[in-house]
């Protein structure tokens, strides 16, 4: 009992551990979105009769590069919330498997 | 609304239409499936009023960001998305793991906005054709009369 209860903490820090390590991915899209609106305002400055279009652009192009980020976020979510009860059922059925030849 | 951008509002419509059907898709998708339960359609509301406000957040701060000094420009919308990723994780923790909605129709309308982008080409092109035809139309019609 004390190896599954082992275990089972060891599978919780390490989906903490994971969920931890894919929101790292939102530190990308933030500085890439960063660049790309700075961009856009010299594009502005240079053309300001297109300045419609080209905010229209860097809204969707943005917004195409936070994805990024919120697949991140969906990852660490699911890490969380849905993992540890899937890791902790495989885990028990892992275990009564065993029970006979130990 | 009154006070908002032309463009920001022309695009949050669009990406509202695109996260409203696509809703409409996948709670028809669980009703077929018959898993549709009450949290499937809280988890989708909250999801997808999520993804819209992100969507015209980011968009209020581009906007903003635009028009101000180009130094300060990188750092303001580096800032927004942060802490508009965090208010996403925190309103999905919390529509899960305290409200306990559904965790797939909470988390997917979050990426409907991407589809929304991602068809945007198609839809265009569609447009685009039909305007050619309707200029082809006006031409021969100007021929004929010539």
């Amino acid at each position: 009992m004390e190896m599954v209860a082992l275990a089972t903490g060891i599978m919780l820090g390490l989906c903490g551990v994971g969920a931890g390590i894919a929101l790292i991915a939102g530190i990308g899209p933030g500085i890439g979105e960063g660049q790309a609106v700075a961009a856009a305002c010299e594009a502005i400055g240079r053309q300001p009769e297109a300045k419609s279009d080209v905010t229209s652009t860097m809204i969707m192009g943005c917004a195409i590069a936070e994805t990024t980020g919120i697949y991140g976020l969906i990852i660490g979510i699911l890490l969380i919330f849905v993992a540890p009860g899937i890791f902790s059922g495989v885990l028990r059925s892992t275990v009564e498997a065993l029970k006979p030849l130990l | 609304m009154g006070k908002l951008d032309p463009t920001v509002r022309k695009e949050t419509g669009y990406i509202a239409a695109w996260v409203l059907a696509l809703s409409l898709l996948m709670q028809g998708v669980f009703l077929l499936l018959g898993k549709w339960e009450f949290p499937v359609l809280t988890g989708n509301l909250i999801g997808g009023i999520t993804a819209i406000g992100n969507f015209l957040l980011l968009a209020l701060t581009v906007v903003k960001a635009a028009g101000g000094p180009k130094e300060k420009v990188a750092l303001r919308v580096r800032s927004s998305m942060t802490a508009r990723l965090l208010g996403q994780a925190a309103i999905a923790a919390i529509a899960v793991g305290v409200l306990h909605t559904n965790v797939l129709s909470t988390l997917l309308p979050l990426l409907f906005p991407r589809i929304g982008i991602a068809l945007r080409p198609l839809i265009d092109r569609k447009r685009g054709k039909g305007t050619k035809q309707e200029h082809t139309a006006e031409a021969e019609g100007s021929d004929l009369i010539e």
